[in-house]
């Protein structure tokens, strides 16, 4: 048998962690979408106009999705800070890759679906519910004849309520995998306080990044140069009248951007594979 | 003819940050034996059963277990090889759902074996495992490490947190397990729950082995009684006083059968191992 990968092992330890988590599991979807319809209660009591608007269900989505996709990744494999619980997962015969695998499946895949779903199964009545308290109560705004428009329900694949870099670019959604695929690495990689610590890692990164570009790369370029963003650079004195752009070649610019889209879970899930090869127990 | 051996260690270092545990330690352990690990608390005694487990890896050296490295930790290795730590993590779930589901990995798994096992602990299978006592709980790992067919079985300190009645229970069922393919190595610091149930020791004293012997070869060796001759006790390899003369520790010149008491050859390694060790070198 593959010593590195089988589909039959694989689909084994996806069972296996379905029959040993699938109480926690239930009650955490309960939970979630009970927090989200307490929050649209909430927005329904203070706001009699525009409560759920889809900018406030986009906010609320990506809000929620970013908080409890980061906060679950940062614990599946947090019991290889125990010793007990880390022989337990080390000791399954299955292979890291199947074990890493099996954390993506749950972690990832599955979250991300059914973090939609639930947002859905809430969203979907709520914006009902306040289009019918809207058309019994509150038809136009306040000292307007102008009609209050009827709700409508997000479209997370449109995203036409989105801020601009996201409509373009799905920014938001691809950071949500990046930002995700960190926690699940530290969650291997720190025994303890993995939520903590790698929140404190993402940050430090950031501003290792920010002094980078704003210093770093500023001082050495030329007199009169600035950074327009982190791959163009411009020059406003040259001619006042001219504004000179120094790029990339439009291939290695576009290739830089979907590097930096959609890389950042694939070599943070590289490192956890090494970081889950090496763990002691 | 020697059977090959099951595990070769070789030179083996191995440190807790700055604390070395193993400076150069070297074993064979061979298929059809019940190995005693014995020593006292933070001699390495875990450390060495997770460095054979791949738990650890060596910082220097080698192990070869059944010709695989462990530390790489392939799913064949980890099949063949089972380490029941001493804290170990069990799941909220029924055991025999559990079972169902742990098993599948193992392609050797015999489930009458295990049905057999937890019947002679007096566990009901239908039990939630983290609504059972600690000691139902080990008992309940120790019957399914048994039943995985693993060759290579370890054993952490398997006796602590079991009562009395379990302990001989715990006997009973490892000595029905045993066989000329498996290896099993228990390791304790209570050196009377193996009594009976080993028939090779191997004492580990601050990283090092100590002493390396069979049980048949300790007694055709040694002679363990109690004596009040003077004499035998001034010339005894190792003695104590007791409330019948004293008990004392002679080289077997007579072909004196006695049945080896483990603790008394424990202290009497630990404080004179070169003495011992002499009688087991001179032909």
């Amino acid at each position: 048998m593959n010593q590195t990968f089988d589909f039959g092992r694989w689909w084994m330890l996806v069972t296996m962690h379905w029959a040993e988590n699938r109480k926690r599991y239930l009650l955490s979807l309960l939970a979630i979408g009970g927090l989200l319809t307490a929050w649209y209660g909430f927005l329904l009591t203070i706001d009699k106009y525009a409560p759920l608007n889809p900018f406030v269900q986009y906010a609320t989505y990506y809000c929620g999705l970013y908080f409890v996709g980061c906060l679950y990744a940062s614990m599946l494999f947090s019991g290889l800070g125990s010793k007990a619980e880390g022989i337990h997962i080390l000791s399954v015969p299955a292979s890291h890759l199947e074990k890493l695998l099996c954390a993506v499946f749950y972690g990832v895949i599955l979250f991300y679906i059914v973090y939609t779903l639930v947002f859905y199964i809430v969203d979907i009545p709520m914006v009902q519910l306040a289009n019918r308290m809207m058309s019994n109560e509150h038809r136009v705004w306040p000292g307007t004849t102008m009609p209050a428009p009827p709700m409508e329900v997000l479209n997370i694949v449109h995203s036409e309520w989105a801020p601009i870099p996201d409509k373009e670019y799905h920014l938001f959604l691809a950071g949500y995998f990046a930002v995700q695929s960190a926690f699940l690495l530290g969650s291997v990689y720190f025994a303890r306080y993995s939520f903590i610590k790698t929140i404190v890692g993402i940050l430090l990164f950031w501003l290792v990044f920010i002094v980078f570009t704003e210093k770093g790369v500023r001082e050495h370029l030329p007199e009169g140069w600035t950074t327009y963003n982190f791959i163009q650079w411009n020059n406003y004195k040259i001619n006042e009248t001219q504004l000179h752009l120094v790029r990339l070649p439009s291939w290695v610019e576009s290739g830089v951007i979907i590097l930096i889209q959609y890389s950042c879970p694939f070599v943070f899930w590289f490192i956890a594979y090494i970081r889950l090869k090496e763990k002691m127990c | 003819m020697d059977s090959p051996s099951m595990v070769s260690i070789r030179n083996l270092h191995f440190a807790y940050r700055r604390k070395a545990v193993f400076t150069g330690l070297s074993l064979e352990l061979k298929p059809g034996y019940i190995y005693g690990l014995l020593g006292q608390n933070g001699t390495g005694k875990s450390t060495l059963l997770r460095n054979m487990a791949g738990f650890l890896f060596p910082a220097k050296g080698s192990i070869e277990v059944l010709g695989f490295e462990p530390g790489k930790r392939h799913p064949d290795f980890l099949q063949k090889v089972f380490l029941v730590p001493e804290d170990f993590y069990l799941p909220s779930m029924r055991i025999d759902r559990w079972v169902r589901y742990q098993a599948s990995f193992y392609t050797s798994f015999n489930r009458e074996q295990f049905d057999r096992n937890i019947r002679d602990f007096d566990i009901p299978p239908d039990a939630v495992l983290d609504e059972i006592s600690y000691g139902q709980q080990k008992k309940t790992l120790i019957s399914f490490a048994l039943a995985v067919g693993a060759p290579l079985l370890l054993m952490d300190e398997p006796t602590n947190g079991l009562d009395i009645l379990s302990k001989s229970q715990f006997r009973k069922v490892i000595a029905g397990a045993v066989d000329e393919n498996k290896c099993i190595v228990i390791s304790t610091h209570q050196v009377r729950d193996l009594d009976n149930l080993i028939d090779r020791i191997l004492f580990i004293e601050e990283g090092k082995i100590l002493f390396d012997q069979d049980l048949e070869t300790i007694s055709r060796k040694l002679t363990f009684k109690l004596s009040s001759d003077a004499a035998e006790v001034a010339g005894s390899l190792y003695q104590e006083p007791s409330l019948k003369g004293h008990a004392v520790i002679v080289a077997n010149t007579g072909e004196e059968d006695s049945r080896p008491d483990l603790e008394m050859l424990y202290k009497a390694i630990v404080l004179d191992g070169e003495k011992i060790n002499a009688v087991f070198s001179a032909e």
